[in-house]
């Protein structure tokens, strides 16, 4: 008898344990590291004991009325946001949110951000969407026509911050009709930047980076005398080639307007002889000898390392390569830190468009499940967080701590107390250039994956331009 | 006695189920929502459009899927010659008289396969490296500059480079499944053969071979549906390129769906990699009982 009932014990126990194991979804923090359990017990802890100001400091509207639980996932980790100011700032203000609303159980799912894109592309795959997320701005028309997302046009129109914001970065979000579906998040950078080491130019008879391509290759040959290698580029990951480098050569040959048609289907295609130009080109570029040669085989974070180790003059790649680069510079060899110098691609003979472009955009937009609106309440704290994530708290956090701008602009930056290189960047980045789109910001990924995949095969010498804008364009029109 | 202690029909029902629930959740239900899903028109998200057997015309016609499943047929023949040819080798080395401290070698033999693919992969990135690799390093050392060049990135190479981090690592695995074969088979056959003058290659092939036949029958079976599944050695080292130099079935699934957010065509290529993988996994075993049908001592 006593058997009998340990044995149905057990097997009720292992039903369960089993049934708990599959239910394991999106909304719990079950993938959370332990250090942001840790993280948010600390801010738990902070809330009891700033409850009696609840409110004086909640920025965008002090305090909501909701009660209840509110799921939210990101990807700014606590360990991420050491030295990042987007991730810092991002997580800064959700806990200044939770701090002023204790009402709202803000369940959190921190993931790093690889695993992000994998986790949120399956939960919505599964309908299964948080209440409030980080939407990539190239699967907004896919989510908006699932669906998945809410329509926030009317809630950015009324924001108390709609005056501020940077319009510019609202077009990843916008569908066809041009509604929006998410308020753009985190900071501003430049997916596309030529770091270079002003002394070691210097010395190659340069006063700064050339300003045309011809006088790269010129340059090219003196450098690889000293066993140096002109520009460092990693693409082992096969989108580097596309966001840090095609991305600002596709505009230089085609203009904005070609790819504004690209994004609104109004006829511009692939195969246009300007695209396959710039591919040409590209091709070219990689087969000069300016790149390292092993550029297909290492990523952007090795690449940066011959930068960083003087085996490169320059390096291209995003504003998350330089602040690595600024960082272990600083720390290591500060005389090469302050030699560091900011330029954009050099202008190319037969490109038609813009020179001194760089892309730069908020490749991300805080995002509201469209199944939220069934409790005004609780969208009432939703938009309440989004406001504030992405407000004028942010955007000051952000520019007085690591001289870095946001969705909301801000008047007058003081940058007096960050070092020259520092301010050198921030005027590069929102000041000096001219800006163009962030390619894989838009369209598809199914898209810019078969691009990806040809592209590398491209700069290999393995497959012509032609060819690769032509499949492209395939899949552009299956997919898109 | 044994009556009394032996339990009810019912309660060995009972346990039984817990596995076999289990094993058809993780197992079935998975390949039977797959079969569904690739019926659908499916980009993620609620909605679905059914078009019926399209996708599977279209993977029937997918040129990269047929690259990659040959790429996994190129992975299932070397690591069958590599990983289980020489962990053969070794295991007659190893169990030969003359070799000292036996336990040390099938010890740290094993050693690779316990460490994690990604690991594995990074090593080896590290040995191919261009510019700080040992390899290249070792063919300037010894004057071999010419022969320099970015491994991963050669595309015809590109198979070779992620097929021998596979072998390295798994070679100690095969080891000790047919040493522990070999073991089992009574030392004295093998001292009868030695006295009646029989070299070390004929007792491998007529003594040896037959005996472990079944052992190695099974080894060839992991072999083949362990290659079949490749994945995270490759995704390491080069996620499937140049191009699709290196790409193999799963890794073109895992991109159509996850990368390409394409769900529908993506548990059509899940559902075609099944199939394939049971195809080539029988004939290896038919093929395999028809290479040993003369040798056989059953």
């Amino acid at each position: 008898m006593k058997k009998k009932l340990i044995s149905t014990l057990l097997c009720a126990a292992m039903t369960a344990s089993m049934l708990a194991g599959c239910g394991n979804g999106g909304d719990t923090n079950t993938d959370a590291p332990a250090k942001e359990d840790a993280a948010e017990d600390k801010a738990d802890e902070t809330v009891d004991s700033t409850e009696a100001s609840q409110g004086s400091d909640a920025a965008a509207s002090g305090g909501v009325s909701y009660e209840g639980e509110l799921s939210l996932m990101h990807y700014s980790t606590s360990e991420e946001s050491e030295g990042n100011g987007g991730s810092d700032g991002f997580r800064t203000m959700l806990k200044e949110w939770k701090d002023a609303n204790p009402n709202v159980n803000l369940s959190e799912n921190v993931l790093a951000n690889d695993e992000y894109k994998t986790q949120i592309a399956t939960l919505a795959a599964a309908d299964d969407l948080p209440d409030v997320f980080l939407l990539q701005g190239m699967n907004t028309k896919a989510w908006a026509e699932q669906g998945l997302v809410m329509d926030l046009t009317d809630i950015i129109n009324s924001s108390p911050y709609a005056a501020d914001y940077k319009q510019d970065y609202f077009t990843p979000f916008k569908d066809g009709d041009g509604k929006i579906y998410g308020l753009p998040v985190l900071t501003g950078g430049t997916c596309t930047v030529v770091v270079y080491d002003k002394q070691m130019w210097k010395d190659a008879g340069y006063e700064s980076f050339p300003a045309t391509w011809d006088e790269v290759l010129a340059a090219k040959e003196k450098f690889s005398g000293d066993g140096v290698d002109t520009i460092a580029f990693g693409n082992s990951g096969k989108w580097q080639a596309n966001s840090c480098f095609m991305s600002t050569i596709g505009d230089m040959f085609t203009g904005k307007d070609w790819f504004q048609s690209i994004i609104d289907k109004g006829g511009a295609a692939f195969t246009d002889q300007e695209f396959v130009d710039a591919l040409k080109f590209t091709q070219d570029a990689f087969k000069s000898g300016v790149f390292n040669a092993d550029f297909n085989a290492i990523s952007n974070e090795d690449a940066r390392e011959y930068y960083i180790s003087g085996e490169a003059a320059a390096f291209i790649g995003g504003n998350w390569d330089v602040s690595y680069i600024m960082a272990t510079l600083l720390e290591g060899d500060e005389e090469k830190y302050n030699n560091i110098g900011f330029a954009t691609f050099p202008s190319v003979e037969g490109a038609k468009g813009d020179t001194n472009v760089q892309n730069i955009g908020l490749g991300y937009g805080m995002a509201i499940n469209a199944k939220v609106a069934e409790d005004p309440e609780k969208l009432d704290a939703a938009i309440d967080l989004i406001y504030k994530l992405t407000g004028p708290d942010f955007a000051n956090f952000v520019a007085a701590n690591y001289a870095l701008g946001g969705l909301t602009q801000v008047e007058d930056v003081d940058l007096s107390k960050f070092d020259s290189v520092t301010q050198d960047f921030y005027n590069w980045s929102y000041v000096d250039t001219n800006t163009c789109e962030i390619y894989d910001s838009y369209v598809s990924s199914a898209v810019w994956d078969v691009f990806n995949t040809e592209l590398q095969d491209m700069l290999n010498g393995d497959t012509d331009p032609d060819t690769v804008a032509k499949d492209t364009q395939a899949a552009y029109e299956a997919n898109y | 006695m044994l009556r009394s202690i032996k339990p009810k029909g019912r309660t060995i029902a009972l346990f039984l189920c817990i596995p076999v629930i289990w094993y058809v959740f993780s197992v079935f239900v998975p390949l039977l929502t797959a079969v569904f899903y690739s019926l659908f028109e499916w980009k993620g998200g609620p909605k679905k459009t059914f078009i019926g057997l399209a996708n599977y015309i279209d993977l029937i016609k997918d040129g990269t899927f047929w690259e990659a499943f040959s790429h996994n047929i190129y992975l299932v023949l070397a690591c069958i010659v590599g990983q289980v040819g020489i962990a053969f080798v070794f295991v007659l080395i190893v169990n030969s008289r003359l070799v000292k401290l036996k336990g040390i070698h099938r010890t740290f033999g094993f050693f690779p396969s316990t460490i994690s693919a990604v690991c594995i992969g990074f090593i080896w990135m590290m040995i191919y490296d261009y510019k700080r690799g040992i390899l290249n390093w070792l063919l300037t050392v010894t004057g071999h500059e010419d022969k320099v060049r970015v491994w991963l990135n050669e595309p015809s190479l590109v198979m070779v480079l992620v097929a021998i981090p596979l072998i390295w690592q798994f070679i100690g695995y095969y080891m000790v499944i047919l040493l522990s074969a070999i073991s089992s088979v009574d030392a004295e056959i093998f001292e009868v053969a030695e006295l009646d003058g029989a070299n070390a290659f004929q007792r491998a092939i007529y003594i040896v071979l037959p005996l472990i036949k079944n052992t190695l029958l099974v080894c060839v079976t992991l072999c083949v549906a362990g290659n079949m599944k490749a994945f995270d050695h490759i995704y390491t080292m080069t996620e499937g390129g140049p191009g699709t130099s290196s790409m193999v079935m799963a890794m073109y699934g895992y991109k159509i769906s996850f990368a390409q957010m394409n769900m529908g065509y993506g548990s059509a290529i899940s559902v075609g990699i099944f199939i394939v993988s049971l195809i080539v996994i029988g004939g290896s075993q038919k093929l395999m009982n028809w290479l040993m049908r003369d040798k056989g001592v059953e």
